[in-house]
């Protein structure tokens, strides 16, 4: 019984720690180049012109924060709840880039180079969500755990 | 249950604040470039009378057919040459970045330094100007405009364009 909350403490800590880094490395690739960033907001052909700046100036930042309180396990369940919502909105869009038949990269993380297929991003993003909402629920009955 | 409810939802929303506000905060120039100069939908383009800068500054459709009309900037298609042939905005050069090694000699005695260039390559999504884009501020180049709508955005437009296939 010990074994198995045991093994289960540290999988949960890894999958903590785990998304915090994805998320910390994704956001950090677009502050670095916030104008390539919008472009690949732009790609998506969904915003007025100006708002793809606004997207690309703040979404990394959000990443980067949520991405960083993982690591370090503080607001561990709202940044969990933040990632979620935003990987099921990172689906759709992906999602509505294949019906539009918009080849275009995901974004997702480096800005140009080659592209990311939208399949391939949704399964990722999916993967993340998975986690995401693995952290949120399981953080649900503790103040501050362990993990 | 509920004020555990509320209480996650104001974190979420102070996360989320927090964050936008360090983005706005870390990108104001880049941000009020495209608010004051660089948009598409404005109704008046706005001249470019900003100093030269270091960074490449998004351009819209208006703003670029505002320097095409005038004159007032160098057009530069960053696509592969095969492409620009087949049609590519009036009066542009092209430079693409794949050959830019034995292209930049004869494009840097041909365009002064401190001309306004305006950098296009297929639309959004094309990351060929930025490229190019980078190269030419690392060749000194101070006024580089990137064209995000790029040749198709401004063929859509009904703007002149030449070439091949037009």
């Amino acid at each position: 019984m010990r074994m198995k909350k045991k093994a289960k403490h540290y999988f949960l800590l890894t999958l903590r720690i785990g998304l915090g880094l994805v998320f910390v490395y994704a956001g950090i690739l677009k502050i670095r180049d916030p104008v390539a960033f919008a472009g690949s907001v732009a790609a998506y052909k969904l915003l007025p012109y100006s708002i793809n700046y606004l997207v690309a100036a703040t979404l990394p930042w959000v990443e980067l924060a949520c991405g960083l309180f993982l690591i370090v396990g503080y607001k561990v369940r709202a940044s969990a709840g933040i990632i979620a919502a935003m990987n099921i909105l990172f689906i759709v869009l992906l999602a509505s880039t294949i019906m539009r038949g918009l080849d275009i990269d995901c974004g997702c993380f480096r800005q140009g180079g080659e592209k990311t297929s939208a399949w391939v991003a949704i399964l990722r993003d999916i993967l993340f969500l998975a986690v995401a909402l693995i952290l949120f629920t399981e953080r649900k009955e503790r103040k501050f755990s362990s993990w | 249950m509920k004020v555990t409810n509320k209480k996650l939802l104001i974190e979420m929303t102070a996360i989320i604040l927090l964050a936008v506000a360090i983005g706005i905060t870390w990108n104001h120039r880049l941000l009020w470039d495209v608010y004051t100069g660089k948009h598409s939908g404005t109704a008046t383009t706005p001249e470019i009378t900003a100093a030269p800068t270091t960074s490449l500054l998004p351009a819209g459709l208006a703003q670029v057919k505002d320097l095409f009309d005038k004159k007032e900037a160098i057009f530069v298609d960053a696509r592969e040459k095969s492409v620009f042939s087949q049609g590519h905005i009036q009066g542009a050069t092209s430079l693409p970045p794949a050959t830019i090694i034995t292209d930049l000699q004869g494009f840097t005695e041909k365009v002064p330094y401190d001309a306004t260039l305006v950098l296009y390559c297929s639309g959004y999504g094309c990351r060929d100007s930025k490229d190019l884009g980078n190269i030419l501020l690392q060749k000194g180049y101070r006024q580089i405009l990137i064209f995000d709508g790029g040749y198709p955005e401004w063929k859509d437009a009904g703007f002149p364009i030449e070439g091949a296939n037009q």
